[in-house]
């Protein structure tokens, strides 16, 4: 699978954006790209992956239109196979996309928890 | 590689059903993700035979694949035949647009043929269309030359394995068959219209009576006697006969000049040039319905009924407003694809 050492700096503007033109499928699109993050898989398996992380099922015309659009904008690719299932890997820029999309997820799920602690008292 | 296998299932019956819902996908699309989408669908019907959900799913997914290789949504990895797939779309907008237009279009200037109109709303959409029209026939040759040379160009290098030529001549001659039959077919039943051509009235109307008889006859199938059938039925076998075949004859022609489009190599400045003609089209076509809406408000027949509008002539005006609607889609993708060819 394909890595690319990262800075640890902030992310590029472009990779965090890269997501948000999905629109409805932004959803789709980072389940499948979180599940790609450890290793290739087939669409079968990328369904199984993401039911049992995310507790959701994408059906079979969703999932592949969510591979279709992240294929063509770079960020998985396939694998070569000889078996009818081909697999899809996330490419580098997939790969930091994904980083700057889940660290932008992150840092407003901590200010939602810590605002949540200060005024109603949960943690 | 990682992942569960699919269950086992009885296969028979799913690759039936898997095979059946691949066909709501368009053939580029099965001959690129068919094979392994179909393995999907196999597993998912094993785990679940019937499901409702699913099979919404795989329509909705093969409509929006449809709309996508018709270039009028979605992303690809390759911009040039989208932008073709986007100007094809367009142009196929503009065709129907122009077939219930025309028919609009000719029954204003056929009155005016006989007597002015006798309301301003009714003179200001006469020519507000004929001006509209006029632009549409220059847009036309415009858009028409640099895909013409293309072609020819093409052709004209031969029929190289893999080449750009392939599968060219099939099209084009199917575009000129059906183009030659409704000019053909225009201008005869067109000379047989009372109240045009040999008319002597003819030369104060907007414009030529023959330009005006030869739109009508060639829009003549935009009639709402097809809901009358006894009327339908006083009408001379000829001319049912042309009504029915001007139509197919107008699609073979349209349908011809589609596949050219998305077939053929353009390079990106003949591209960007299309695009910015399909812009203007566009507006052209914002003009000409807006024309067409001030005669319906109207709502004054004219002397002798000859400027009334009719149902046939409200339903023209929406199905126009969808033609435009989509037209207005597939330029946009055009023109953020052929953004992409530029770079």
């Amino acid at each position: 699978m394909p890595r690319r050492e990262t800075s640890g700096g902030a992310p590029e503007p472009d990779h965090a954006k890269a997501l948000a033109g999905f629109g409805r499928y932004a959803g789709p699109a980072t389940l499948i790209l979180a599940s790609l993050a450890d290793g290739a898989k087939h669409g079968y398996a990328l369904t199984k992956d993401i039911e049992s992380f995310a507790g959701v099922r994408l059906a079979p015309g969703t999932l592949y239109e969510a591979l279709a659009r992240l294929q063509a904008q770079g960020l998985i690719e396939p694998v070569e196979s000889h078996d009818r299932r081909r697999p899809y890997r996330l490419t580098a820029v997939g790969a930091e996309t994904l980083r700057a999309h889940l660290d932008a997820q992150r840092r407003v799920a901590d200010l939602g928890l810590r605002r949540l602690a200060a005024g109603w008292g949960l943690t | 590689m990682s992942g569960p296998e699919g269950p086992e299932a009885p296969r028979g019956r799913a690759e039936d059903a898997a095979a059946r819902l691949l066909r709501w996908y368009p053939k580029a699309w099965r001959s690129r993700y068919g094979e392994e989408f179909t393995e999907l669908l196999i597993c998912d019907i094993g785990e679940r035979p019937r499901s409702w959900p699913r099979t919404a799913d795989v329509i909705r997914g093969g409509i929006v694949a449809r709309l996508g290789d018709a270039g009028l949504c979605g992303c690809a990895p390759e911009a040039g035949p989208r932008v073709r797939a986007s100007l094809a779309s367009l142009a196929c907008c503009v065709a129907v647009f122009l077939g219930f237009g025309g028919a609009m279009w000719s029954q204003l200037t056929i009155g005016w043929q006989w007597s002015e109109p006798d309301t301003a709303g009714v003179a200001v959409a006469t020519f507000v269309t004929s001006g509209a029209m006029l632009a549409f026939a220059v847009l036309a040759v415009l858009a028409g030359l640099p895909v013409a040379w293309s072609v020819a160009s093409c052709l004209a290098r031969g029929r190289p394995p893999g080449g750009a030529a392939r599968g060219l001549l099939g099209p084009s001659v199917l575009f000129l068959a059906g183009l030659a039959i409704v000019v053909a077919g225009g201008r005869h039943f067109g000379n047989g219209w009372p109240g045009t051509g040999g008319h002597p009235w003819a030369r104060q109307g907007l414009v030529p009576g023959g330009v005006a008889a030869f739109s009508w006859a060639s829009t003549l199938s935009v009639s709402s006697f097809w809901a009358h059938p006894a009327a339908l039925a006083a009408f001379p076998a000829a001319e049912l006969a042309w009504m029915a075949l001007s139509p197919l004859a107008a699609a073979c022609a349209v349908a011809g000049a589609v596949t050219v489009v998305r077939r053929a190599e353009f390079s990106p400045r003949i591209l960007d040039f299309e695009t910015r003609l399909g812009a203007a089209a566009c507006v052209i076509m914002v003009v000409f319905l807006g024309g067409c809406c001030a005669w319906i408000a109207d709502r004054a027949p004219g002397p002798g009924n000859l400027f009334h509008a009719g149902a046939i002539d409200v339903a023209g005006v929406a199905v126009m407003t969808v033609a435009l609607a989509v037209a207005r889609q597939a330029r946009r993708q055009a023109a953020r694809h052929a953004r992409a060819v530029a770079r």
